[in-house]
């Protein structure tokens, strides 16, 4: 190293002495934005030989740029660009000939963004086994997401229609998708933007160098100290609907000259918010980073950070609650508690991660590699109110309400309306003992029952933990084989062991509880070794255990899973024409490991003979004759799947591009959708498939002084998901577990985004629209069985679900059902006015074909029928109906600006203001109970329970300012 | 320059101003301190539980004046026998309250003081037992049950935790009295056994459903378990081989297994228990039993939730075959003019062999 430089500088000083000489070497190029290839015009291209610089200039207006007299020899060329990352590389000229660089792109920052902490607000789905992990769009650069995944995440809008599991999400060339659930798992570094920040990303089906990706885009985060912006960088952050302040502070090196590189960030986000109340965040993140550069051909980096902290949760209601409360922000899980608000929901993690990365980039630059060794660790806890053998605590809980004491049907026979009119009072005087929890009486339930062992506690606080161990090795590389040709690939093994178990995390006021199946008692009181959650301590101990606070409890098993893959791409250039492609191939087992012995499934003992009690024989077996079972590991299952896709690109003169995307994705099912009921058994999900999904796209793209479209069509078929739930069947009057596989679905739509320069100076219209159809085209076949018994429910075992993907309406036609979850129709329009580190944008965004999640209950027959079995076209068409939210209207904000003091610091602001209509009636989630109205007069039909919902908040702002230096 | 320090000032103050809002530090530091104790309260009745229940003539009465009964807790629904009713007793007797919530122990003690404002509460007899409840207004009950808790909050009170009660100790001849129903007694000397003209002398009653979730009035759905059959027909065994307290879910499904219903018929002489045991068995519930005890002659009725936790505990051979008298604690009331007693848990039973 040292004699490289030494060298370079005799070569400088020669250079400089024979400065009179001229050469006829030198080194041209075009410079693109790495995302949408667009040229990029300004950035400033410096050439340093060794440490010194040669020459310093900027891109013309197509990007082009030419260094000439140069010398032979190894020069390094630096691209720097506001809002891209800086980019270098290695430069060899020889021969005396001008080198053509042809094209290099570099990555761009994204846009701050910093409204996507509301993307990760808890809501709580607890009574449905759906999930409502949100997609998250970055504006990569490309002006559909750029634009979009500003405005649209306060609706919770998911590009196409997907799920939050098709979106890879890599961190330094590792997949960090959930092993169990698919989820994105940006909650891990939420808080940590600054560090983050660098991340390279692709849309829906395109082929990327570094991963394969699927057909909902990939983007890859890169969290070593170097990808860290340079310098000092504060913020201080307060805003209106979700936490009162954020204070980041982050340091980054850059790469110093003997190296080393090294960052450093640390944040709290704190406090309530002025729409929700309960939901709050006492969360931090810490950083830290440091790389280490041998020569230019190896660097070593070292990364660990986490986002500790806890973050209160919010819960959907009926409207009837919100009615009555006249407030469609009303949150039921917290209460007054000495005065203070107290969450009973709240989600306490601290997961930190450690990534090992090496980088391998040998001299000729023709090859650059990489390998990731990534750990993920620690503590997810969240926790809930658990009682026994006591009433529901829970204030909406639907006894509680007017609605359950009158309605104007006769048939649900309820006609008192004296009882009516006194539960209405409290809670349209919002009595607090009545509107939220009432702590008081909890604590006081607890204190005053008394036993020998001391208070046992009736209600307490429990935590349902999630604790992973995730370890990932990636190897990723890429060959620029030839000007016209490059290869990329990779390697990734994934091993994961999650541990599912509860703990005691507050006896509220009691000293202990015991350690017994409150649900299996309802049905085997009599049969003391059926309602143990640990019938081995049962057995040893002639008694169930006694827990005190922080003790394990009630379910404890390990979710285990295994994954390897290989992937590998291609691309081709000739001329104006790119083509890609790529493939995959994967291989992933998973099992179940039951850590306790639960009395109602105790399987065969440790010699594999049946288990006794009291001279009775407590195995209980399948219809296929094996045990069923607690304790210990499962069948393994395994699937081997394989993916491929391919890209075709034309760049027309002028900015203009046209693509198209096509693939075939086949994947394995998750952890989370392969066991009937993990928590007590190792029975696996009958008919557990792969999904496979088809997909192609088509897109014009345009991008040139200061225009920037694009237009894109999607076409999507997926084929064979399955789902999972549990829920209290009040036709059964039992709580049941219920599967559902062969769900099919298909995504049709387009996208469209545009930033249009308008004849005023600085001022720009931008706008986009996502418009689709995300149909369920499949009716899936369901397997209901008994949550405490395993027995098949025969009616609804095995048999398709009539009305899931239609309901014949009562004029005769066939009513379609949509995917639920984001709307359908969205569109903004605005305006962007940007001069002098000013900025300005308003924009109006409208929200149109939004559908509320189905249970697939309701598409039975059993429940069209009610209790005389007979279905009538009126029963199906009231039970099978899926709901549309009506459309809505929004209109947002902002303004910024920022100041550079003496050229050395740089201090701004931002403020943004969501909704300033301050339109509170905008549904945008929630869910379908799964229940039942069974006591009728008629005895002919039942009722659904009211559907619950989540609301957008109403007026808020954010207001962030940031200080760099 | 100076532009931007009044911009650096202005946010400056904005950021501390929203910092500084009140809902800021509750939810702040997740210390909550300690809870608010409940406080007993105290109040003094203005009528006794028998003055109550003499308001009651033949129709229900809606309570409109400011009457205030007070009286310990006498009943505890632990076991599960005891469903959404609780009984206070005063010196002068005691009343069974509706209150029509699960888990009332956790909340009511036993011996606990309870006051009840009865200014919008009605009185009304179920099957001739008094009951303090809420009007019904359709009909179908003299009462109904005190459920909106915001109404409990109001007329219920729950007062000092006193020493719990002592049984009364109730002769047969005055079991009907209405001092006595809905107090906490013991009765002493019961036989095993009924006054049926059945010759067996032992009688259950208990009444299945075909299908629980459809109606349960109508004739096809029901199936009595008693000492007599269909048109009054004479039965072998009117104990029906029931010889737990009651019968549980599993409970059920094993007197089937066993065959001890087969001949029993569905009530509008449709098919036999036998015909139909499928159905019965994918159907099965909780059923309530009545064993029939003698005391000095009168008849006694246990009547037992399925739902208790001691439905299926098999009751003592001994009472069974006779050769044993049982003391039973517990409360008294009365059913359709007969005497019904109900056990709070299996404590209230004492067996006495040989006597």
């Amino acid at each position: 190293m040292m004699k490289r430089i030494a060298a370079s500088a005799t070569a400088l000083i020669l250079a400089l002495a024979l400065s009179a000489q001229t050469y006829t070497g030198g080194v041209k190029g075009t410079v693109v934005n790495r995302t949408d290839r667009s040229a990029v015009a300004g950035a400033e291209i410096t050439l340093l030989s060794g440490a010194s610089e040669v020459a310093r200039i900027t891109s013309d207006a197509e990007g082009n740029f030419s260094i000439p007299d140069l010398k032979d020899g190894i020069y390094q060329l630096i691209i720097t660009m506001p809002d891209f990352l800086r980019t270098m590389v290695n430069v060899t000229v020889n021969d005396g000939y001008v080198k053509n660089m042809f094209k290099l792109s570099i990555t761009p920052v994204a846009k701050v963004t910093e409204v996507d902490d509301a993307s990760f607000s808890e809501f709580d789905m607890d009574d449905t086994g759906y999930s409502d992990t949100p997609t998250i769009l970055f504006g990569q650069n490309d002006v559909f997401n750029n634009i979009a995944g500003y405005n649209f995440s306060s609706v919770r809008f998911r590009t196409r229609g997907y799920s939050s599991e098709s979106q890879d999400v890599y961190l330094a060339g590792v997949k960090m998708n959930d092993a169990i659930t698919g989820y994105t798992p940006y909650s891990l570094w939420s808080g940590l933007n600054e560090a983050t920040r660098s991340k390279e990303t692709v849309n829906g089906s395109e082929v990327s160098d570094f991963g394969f990706g699927g057909y909902n885009g990939l983007t890859n985060i890169s969290p070593m100290a170097s990808s860290v912006r340079t310098g000092w960088r504060a913020s201080v952050l307060t805003n209106s609907s979700l936490y009162r302040l954020r204070l980041m502070l982050t340091y980054a090196s850059g790469e110093l000259d003997n190296g080393w590189s090294y960052a450093f960030s640390a944040s709290a986000r704190l406090g309530g918010n002025d729409w929700i109340d309960g939901v709050f965040y006492r969360s931090f993140g810490y950083y830290g980073s440091v790389e280490k550069r041998f020569g230019d051909v190896h660097k070593v980096g070292l990364t660990f950070m986490a986002a500790p902290g806890q973050r209160g949760a919010q819960n959907a209601s009926t409207q009837e609650v919100y009615d009555l409360m006249g407030d469609n922000m009303y949150n039921s899980n917290w209460g007054y508690y000495a005065g203070k608000v107290r969450n009973a929901r709240v989600r306490n993690t601290h997961e930190p991660i450690a990534i090992l990365k090496y980088d391998f980039t040998p001299d000729n630059k023709k090859l650059t590699a990489s390998v990731t060794a990534l750990y993920r660790f620690g503590k997810n806890g969240y926790t809930a109110l658990d009682w026994y053998d006591a009433p529901d605590p829970r204030p909406d809980y639907y006894r509680n309400l007017p609605s359950y004491f009158y309605m104007d049907n006769t048939d649900y026979n309820r006609q008192n309306y004296a009882k009516y009119m006194w539960a209405k009072e409290a809670w349209e005087t919002d009595v607090p003992s009545v509107t939220h929890i009432d702590w008081d009486r909890l604590y006081t339930v607890n204190t005053l029952n008394t036993t020998s062992e001391g208070a046992r506690s009736k209600y307490i606080v429990e935590e349902r933990r999630t604790d992973q161990r995730d370890f990932n090795l990636a190897a990723n590389g890429k060959w620029y084989a030839a000007d016209f040709l490059t290869l990329a690939g990779g390697l990734s093994f994934k091993w994961n062991r999650t541990e599912y178990f509860k703990t005691v995390n507050d006896l509220l006021g009691g000293d202990y509880y015991v350690n017994i199946d409150q649900f299996a008692e309802r049905d085997y009181a009599a049969y003391p070794t059926m309602i143990q959650n640990d019938l081995d301590y049962y057995l040893a101990n002639g008694q169930a255990q006694i827990l005190r606070q922080g003790d394990k409890y009630g379910y404890d098993y390990y979710a285990n899973v295994r994954k390897a893959e290989a992937w590998a791409s291609g691309k081709f250039t000739a001329g104006v024409f790119e083509a890609n492609v790529a493939g995959r191939i994967g291989w992933s087992s998973l099992w179940r490991e039951g850590l306790l012995r639960k009395g109602l499934f105790p399987g065969l003992d440790n010699d594999g003979n049946p288990m006794y009690w009291n001279g009775s024989v407590i195995t209980t077996y399948d219809i296929d004759g094996k045990a069923i079972t607690s304790y210990g590991e499962s069948e393994k299952k395994s699937f081997l799947t394989g993916s491929g896709k391919v890209n075709l690109s034309v760049f027309l003169q002028g900015g203009h591009r046209i693509y198209a995307n096509a693939g075939y994705y086949v994947d394995a099912p998750t952890f989370n959708q392969a066991f009937v009921s993990p928590r007590t058994r190792n029975t696996i999900v009958p008919d557990l498939k792969t999904v496979k999904t088809a997909s192609a796209d088509i897109n014009y793209a345009f991008s040139n002084s200061g225009y920037n479209v694009r237009v894109t069509g999607f076409y999507t078929l997926i084929k064979d998901q399955s789902d999972l739930m549990s829920f209290y069947d009040d036709s059964q009057n039992s709580f049941t577990n219920f599967a559902m596989s062969g769900i099919d679905e298909r995504h049709v739509g387009v996208e469209l985004g545009f930033k249009i320069p308008t004849p005023v100076p600085n001022l720009s219209v931008q706008g986009v629209l996502s418009w689709g159809e995300y149909v369920y085209t499949s009716n899936p076949t369901m397997y209901q069985t008994f949550d405490n018994s395993a027995e098949i429910i025969a009616s609804t075992y095995g048999v398709k679900i009539p009305y899931w993907k239609s309901h014949p309406g009562l004029d005769g036609k066939t009513k379609q059902h949509y995917v639920a979850g984001t709307p359908q129709l969205a569109t903004s329009l605005g305006l962007s006015w940007n001069k002098n580190y000013w900025f300005i944008d308003a924009d109006v965004d409208y929200f149109g074909n939004n559908y509320l999640d189905m249970n697939p209950l309701f598409r039975t027959d059993m429940a069209a029928a009610g209790p005389d079995g007979i279905v009538t076209p009126e029963e199906i068409d009231y039970m099978a109906s899926q709901e549309k939210f009506d459309g809505a209207v929004i209109v947002n904000a902002s303004i910024g600006k920022s100041w550079y003091v003496q050229r050395k610091y740089q201090i701004g602001f931002s403020l943004q203001m969501k909704n300033i209509t301050n339109n509170l009636g905008v549904r945008t989630g929630g869910y379908e109970q799964t229940r039942l109205v069974d006591n009728t007069v008629s005895k002919e039909r039942y009722y659904r329970f009211d559907s619950k919902y989540f609301y957008m908040c109403g007026a808020n702002y954010m207001l962030n300012v940031y200080f760099k230096f | 320059m100076k532009s931007l320090r009044y911009a650096a000032a202005a946010l400056a103050a904005a950021a501390l101003f929203s910092v500084s809002c009140e809902e800021w530090e509750p939810v702040f530091t997740l210390d909550y301190g300690e809870a608010d104790v409940y406080e007993p309260v105290t109040m003094t009745p203005n009528t006794t539980i028998m003055e109550l229940k003499a308001l009651y003539s033949k129709a229900p009465v809606k309570i409109q004046d400011n009457i205030i009964i007070g009286g310990q807790v006498v009943s505890e629904d632990r076991s599960g026998n005891i469903y959404k009713s609780l009984y206070i007793q005063d010196a002068t007797g005691g009343i069974e309250l509706k209150l029509g919530k699960s888990g009332l122990y956790n909340d009511y003690k036993l011996g606990q003081w309870v006051y009840v404002k009865c200014s919008g509460l009605t009185l009304g007899k179920y099957n001739d037992m008094l009951q303090l409840g809420f009007a019904d207004p359709t009909g179908e009950y003299e009462t109904s049950y005190l459920d909106v808790q915001y109404f409990i909050d109001n007329h219920i009170f729950r007062g000092e935790i006193g020493t719990p009660l002592q049984p009364k100790e109730v002769a047969a001849k005055d079991l009907l009295k209405e001092e006595n129903l809905g107090c906490y007694v013991t009765l002493k000397g019961l036989r095993y056994g009924s006054n049926t003209s059945n010759k067996a002398g032992k009688e259950i009653f208990c009444l299945l459903y075909v299908d629980p979730n459809k109606d349960t009035k109508a004739s096809s759905n029901r199936i009595f378990l008693s000492d007599s059959g269909l048109n009054y027909s004479v039965v072998d065994d009117p104990t029906w081989g029931i010889t737990t307290w009651a019968m549980s879910k599993q409970g059920m499904i094993s007197y089937l297994k066993a065959g001890s219903f087969d001949k029993a018929m569905v009530n509008d002489g449709s098919a036999s228990v036998a015909d139909i045991k499928d159905r019965l068995i994918a159907n099965a519930s909780a059923y309530a039993v009545s064993q029939y005890f003698l005391m000095d002659g009168k008849e006694v009725q246990v009547r037992t939730s399925g739902y208790s936790r001691f439905a299926d505990t098999q009751i003592d051979p001994a009472i069974l075959d006779g050769t044993a008298t049982v003391d039973l604690t517990g409360i008294l009331t009365v059913y359709q003019g007969a005497t019904q007693f109900t056990l709070i848990d299996l404590d209230g039973v004492t067996v006495h062999k040989g006597e």
